[in-house]
């Protein structure tokens, strides 16, 4: 019926106005080792409870969230915009 | 036939006859009943026919969870099936029809099932058809559909209108008896946003049905009082007829709202019913209780049914369930029926109490037997008697009714929803509400209170802490008194051992105590697998009268408690819920939205026929007088842009703005080819490679000036690169500055195409369009004649000398008209996307047909596209990896039929000549065909092994789908001008 | 030669149904809003955004962080164009075209938007001057709230007809009517 994701930028949004991108992994540095590049093209951990996932808020404000949750659960327990997380971790 | 409509009492209007008809005969009722009520105060018990043995059922309850009285009502396409007659609000002019019967409910040929019953036992199904396998299909499935089963569908499209709507609240209120109403009056009067849903046409819950006096006053003027309070409140939202169905992830709930099914003639302008999804802030489960059946031998006769169920007609309908009452109990609840009845003038013969003492109170007049068991009863259509047991001895007592109390469940299932699971309580002996946090609470007696005070008294304290959490002011509430209400208390009794007959535990399944037996005998003892085996607790009504019978059977079968055995799994919906309901107003034409393009009108006036693209209708080929086929008119349209000109709206392409001085670099990134030194006011061609190395989409970036550029997408792609680019800006480079915005709405765009193009637009345009001032790949603002601010492209997707226009979207269809008249001398047409497919196969060019997810540039000729000398770009590191490079990878060809005649379809395979068809042999597979005016035949783009190696070779286009093999000749993927002259003449 | 070009608007033909009475709960097509994409750069983020707030004869709409739409019932887009170009540090997209306006208004406007939107319209949750992007109808727009029983939708030209048909759908209920204004 519903799920509800609370964007930073929106507010409490349903889940049909995002669009979920999978594991929020981090690119490798473009010189980064083959077997870095490999994991981060092929290897997902797919963990059953709580990992982080990128989310697009598609029909909102279209920033790529980094949502953290239990995918069992669907507890959310946070939910931040991409570019501020990886641009503080550059 | 006898009237069993009482006196006086009740909240029916007997001001207000209402006439309605069941099974082709009429009766009377009254504003106020239910169908089930104003058949039994017409006399008629007999309602339906049981699922599996077509027994004679009448209503057990009075309420939500009646497995028996199911039935169809209303006619032609509005005819409702399984419509539980005690839930069914009458209406003048309802027409009802009982079901699972043939040809008559009084006389049913499908009875016999229930002579047969001691060989239709659990698993009876499983057993039985097991082989021939294909016979499943053919034979049993629809000769046990037909034999066994529920109402039919109308099958016929619905005619009535159906809304889904959001709310909000801070508190919702699910169910308004004594808990519901309290929880509400103290949230409201603090002032938060309390929504109050219930299943009944009227508020008030059991308190409708109720004898005791509550503040001084009826139960009912209570309720009056209540209500109108609630209603002036503007922070309350009062929801009758509204079932909360089910209770999903972030507090959002799930409820339906009959809105026009009481209504004789429903208006156009009003939904049937509209679904709502409930934001709540905090939620109340006052869903009250059930009161469960007890199970012995005839329990499921016409004329037994609850206690409660009985009190419930007596007292808000003013129906007696008969004229001579009996009543079997464990509890306070039979007890309270025989005074209510006897209150109500209905004769009460006899109590027979399972236990051997109570300080149960027994009504003057009325026999009592304790320590005692109904073992079977008797008659058909309804009971004349039951036989009554005790130490031992049995004895046969005249009624015409039976009221039976086997105790009380609170009805949990909303808080079971979301995998929490009910706990067993030795002292209630019943399944408590589990703790599922403090945003969601049970209050009354779906929270255990016994009593009507228990339960105000419940309501207001949960709802005050709940609106002092959400930071609203405590509001003192005083609580009513209650005077006359009764004690609940029971002793459980799963079973009646010793029965004759059949004694059903789910009514709804014709599940019997034997079933269940045989189910632990045959190893399917998980509570779960003896559902799946026995059918108990499935179909309308999900077992909510029979599943705690059912779990405390098997507890004692096993010999453990009830805590062992567990509950099966508690889904949404609570009760049935309409496809129409869910669906709301998304079907037909509305299922999705539709996307026009501004030149959709102009398209259509000149003789387009539209082809869905996704959510876009584009035009897809303009048919002229004379034309008969598809075929002539998208072989006329190609040939007259070969030869002349012609105009295709391609307005549907996404077209994304890119701004910031961080643009250049961030292209350069995105694309696999150069695109930093990409001059001002040049277009160019790129490609969009996924981290995997494979092509992502193609299109073309055009250079505004020096920090701004427009990129065009495919149709198809052009949210996916949006979200792409989005991606790539945000998480991987949030240091470069660049900004985007999708303008694809602003521009309606037009490929103008042909030898002719040029001296067309240059009648639209005022700059000068010469090949030396704007030779192919130019980009730039142009002004058209008359002052309209426009862009100009040189670019081709059909080999020809082409422009496209792009113009602000209200002009579109004014320039694509002036355009059509500067070319009308030149002999231009209108083309489209037919045509736009064929003229981009004959000239090689690839579309989502070959970028198709698992093909590289190098697969397609773009080889030398790729700039693997740049240090980074998406894609990059994948596309050297062995498997990217091979040698046998599947490349991008041409196919030509040895035959002209002979045709073939994409899709096919290539196969070598006299190879077997097995994929071992496969040389690869065709992904574009057309029919070439051009050429005069069919052509095809396909990708094959090693294919650019291939030229020349004589290959076998092998269609397993559609049959069928055909000789080509493998060529390059140009069949028109290879050496690029047209295009940039 | 000289072209003569006549502007359409997308509801042109969706709205020549319509009478000329206006119900309480109306909408009013805007013919020729103006209508702009303002994309602030890098380390311009706040001066953009203190820039705009003083723009006479505009109402700015928060689309997203550092974006915002510019919408215009009275100024042309040609001066706007002028007012917005002198903003250091912003990119202004010209979007009259590629979006519409629709001001609904009634009484039930809430009740007929809660058919439509997910989020709560409530003034305490949704105050007046409040705007996002959010979905509507299946379809991506701004709405914003411009009074207290008055919101502004600003729909993507393309999606504009079918949303425009399903929003009527969801006022049938309380008879809403649409017709063309000119502001």
């Amino acid at each position: 019926m519903a799920s509800l994701i609370t964007c930073p930028h929106c507010g409490t949004r349903p889940k049909e106005e995002f669009s979920i991108r999978g594991a929020a992994l981090k690119r490798p540095d473009p010189a980064a080792s083959e077997k870095d590049w490999h994991a981060y093209v092929y290897l997902r951990e797919n963990p059953k409870g709580r990992y982080q996932e990128y989310w697009h808020h598609a029909a909102g404000c279209r920033r790529w969230l980094i949502v953290e949750r239990d995918n069992v659960t669907h507890d959310v327990f946070a939910v931040s915009d991409a570019a501020a997380v990886r641009g503080a971790s550059e | 036939m006898t009237s069993y409509r009482l006196g006086s009492a009740g909240t029916v209007n007997r001001g207000q006859p209402l006439t309605f008809t069941f099974d082709g005969k009429s009766y009377k009722g009254f504003d106020g009943d239910t169908l089930a009520s104003a058949l039994l105060a017409n006399d008629q018990m007999l309602m339906g026919r049981s699922f599996k043995y077509h027994r004679p059922r009448g209503p057990v309850t009075a309420g939500s969870s009646e497995p028996n009285a199911l039935m169809t009502i209303g006619t032609g396409a509005r005819a409702e099936p399984n419509v539980r007659a005690t839930v069914a609000e009458l209406y003048n002019g309802l027409t009802a029809v009982s079901q699972n019967r043939w040809p008559s409910l009084s006389t049913d040929i499908g009875a016999i099932n229930g002579l047969l019953s001691p060989m239709l036992g659990a698993g009876f199904y499983y057993k039985t058809f097991m082989w021939p396998a294909a016979l499943w299909e053919k034979l049993y499935e629809p000769v046990i559909r037909r034999a066994a089963g529920l109402g039919k569908l109308a099958m016929q499209a619905d005619p009535d209108r159906y809304e889904k709507s959001w709310a909000h609240c801070d508190l919702l209120v699910i169910g308004s008896g004594p808990a519901g109403l309290m929880a509400a009056l103290a949230a409201g009067r603090a002032g938060a946003r309390v929504m109050l849903a219930d299943e009944g046409f009227l508020l008030g819950g059991s308190l409708l049905s109720e004898s005791a006096s509550v503040g001084g006053v009826s139960a009912l003027d209570f309720v009056k009082a209540a209500i109108e309070e609630l209603a002036s409140l503007p922070n309350v939202t009062l929801m009758p007829r509204t079932t909360v169905f089910g209770w999903y992830d972030d507090m959002v709930f799930g409820a339906v709202e009959r809105v026009q099914k009481h209504v004789a003639v429903p208006s156009p302008d009003l939904p049937m019913e509209r679904l709502w999804r409930i934001v709540a802030k905090r939620a109340i489960l006052a869903s009250g209780s059930e009161e469960r059946p007890l199970v012995f031998g005839g329990n499921d006769k016409p004329g037994v049914m609850t206690a409660s169920a009985m009190r419930t007609y007596a007292n808000r309908y003013g129906v007696a369930a008969g004229g001579k009452v009996a009543v079997f109990t464990n509890g306070g609840s039979g007890y309270r029926t025989a005074s209510d009845l006897i209150a109500a003038g209905v004769d009460v013969t006899t109590i027979i109490d399972a236990r051997a003492q109570s300080a149960d109170a027994v009504p003057e007049g009325v026999r009592m037997i304790r320590g005692g068991a109904v073992v079977d009863t008797k008659g058909r259509k309804r009971i004349d008697a039951l036989i009554a047991e005790r130490s031992g001895f049995q004895e046969e007592i005249a009624c015409d009714a039976l009221a039976m109390s086997g105790g009380w469940s609170p009805i949990v299932h909303l808080m079971c929803q979301r995998g929490a699971k009910p706990v067993w309580s030795d002292e209630a002996q019943a399944f408590l509400a589990p703790d599922v946090g403090s945003a969601f609470v049970a209050a009354g007696s779906a929270a255990g209170a016994q009593t009507i005070s228990a339960s105000l008294r419940d309501g207001a304290a949960k709802a005050a802490a709940l609106a002092r959490e959400l930071g609203f002011a405590a509001y003192e509430m005083n609580i009513p008194e209650v005077e006359g209400e009764y004690d609940p208390a029971f002793a459980p009794v799963w079973y009646v051992p010793g029965a004759k007959g059949k004694a059903f535990v789910d009514l709804q399944n014709d599940v019997a105590v034997s079933d269940l037996g045989l189910a632990q005998r045959e190893g399917f003892g998980h509570i779960e697998h003896t559902k799946r085996y026995t059918t108990a607790g499935m179909a309308t009504d999900q077992g909510k009268l029979g599943n705690v019978n059912t779990i405390g059977i098997v507890a004692g079968m096993r010999g453990v408690s009830p805590a062992q055995i567990g509950t099966t799994t508690f889904r949404p919906f609570y009760t049935p819920v309409s496809f129409g309901a869910l669906a709301g107003t998304s079907r037909g034409e509305h299922a999705a939205p539709t996307r026009t393009s501004p030149l959709h009108d102009w398209a259509k006036k000149n003789g387009a026929t539209f082809v869905e693209a996704g959510l876009w209708h584009r035009s897809s080929w303009f048919a002229r007088a004379g034309e008969r086929t598809w075929r002539e008119s998208v072989d006329r349209e190609v040939q007259t842009v070969r030869s002349n000109a012609g105009l295709c709206d391609v307005s549907t392409l996404g077209k994304i703005e890119i701004f910031g001085t961080g643009a250049a670099e961030f292209l350069n990134r995105v694309y696999c080819n150069n695109f930093l030194k990409l001059p001002v006011g040049k277009a160019r061609y790129g490609l969009m490679l996924r981290e995997d190395g494979m092509i992502l989409d193609d299109g073309t970036t055009s250079r505004l000036s020096e920090n701004h550029y427009v990129m065009t997408t495919t149709t198809a792609y052009a949210g996916e690169v949006m979200a792409h680019l989005e991606f790539a800006a945000q998480t991987f480079w949030p240091e470069l500055d660049v900004r985007f915005v999708s303008v694809t709405d602003q521009w309606a765009q037009m490929s103008l195409a042909g030898p002719k193009a040029r001296t067309i637009m240059s009648r639209v345009v005022e700059d000068d369009i010469s090949d030396a001032a704007f030779p192919y790949l130019g980009a730039r603002a142009v002004t058209l004649r008359g002052g309209l601010k426009a862009r100009l492209f040189r670019i081709s997707f059909s080999g020809e000398l082409a422009y496209e226009l792009a113009v602000p979207s209200g002009y579109g269809e004014a320039v694509a008209d002036a355009i059509m008249e500067a070319g009308r001398d030149e002999g231009i047409c209108a083309y489209g996307v037919e045509a736009l497919n064929v003229l981009r196969i004959e000239k090689g060019f690839v579309t989502h047909s070959e970028i198709d997810g698992r093909t590289t540039p190098d697969d397609l000729g773009f080889g030398r596209m790729m700039a693997m000398q740049k240090p980074d770009f998406i894609g990059k590191r994948q596309s050297s990896r062995f498997g990217l490079t091979a040698a046998d990878r599947l490349q991008l060809v041409g196919l030509r039929p040895l035959e002209k005649l002979e045709e073939f379809s994409a899709g096919a395979h290539l196969l070598k000549e006299d190879a077997t068809p097995a994929m071992a042999n496969d040389q690869g597979w065709v992904s574009s065909v057309c029919q070439s005016p051009t050429l005069g035949h069919t052509i095809g783009l396909a990708l094959m092994k090693s294919g650019r190696e291939r030229y020349g070779e004589t290959i076998v286009v092998w269609d397993g789908l559609r049959g069928g093999q055909v000789l080509a000749q493998v060529c390059p993927p140009v069949f028109v001008d290879p050496e690029n002259r047209k295009l940039q003449g | 030669m000289s072209l003569t070009l006549y502007h359409r608007h997308v509801l042109e033909d969706y709205l020549a149904g319509f009478g000329e009475k206006a119900n309480p709960n109306h909408i009013a097509v805007i013919r020729r809003p103006a209508i702009f994409s303002i994309l602030a750069h890098r380390a311009h983020e706040a001066a953009v955004e203190d820039a705009l707030k003083p723009v006479e004869g505009v109402h700015l709409r928060y689309c997203a962080p550092d974006e915002w739409l510019v919408v215009s019932t009275t100024l042309g887009a040609a001066v706007i164009e002028n007012r917005l170009g002198e903003i250091a540090g912003a990119s202004i997209v010209d979007q009259s075209d590629g979006r519409a306006l629709l001001r609904i208004h009634g009484p039930n406007v809430r009740k007929i938007l809660a058919k439509c939107v997910a989020v709560d319209l409530h003034a305490d949750a949704f105050a007046i001057g409040t705007s996002a992007n959010m979905l509507c109808c299946h379809v991506s727009v701004n709405l914003a709230r411009t009074g207290a029983d008055t919101f502004e939708i600003v729909v993507p030209r393309s999606f504009c007809g079918s949303l425009f048909e399903d929003v009527m759908e969801m006022g049938r209920e309380f008879a809403l009517t649409a017709a063309f204004a000119d502001s």
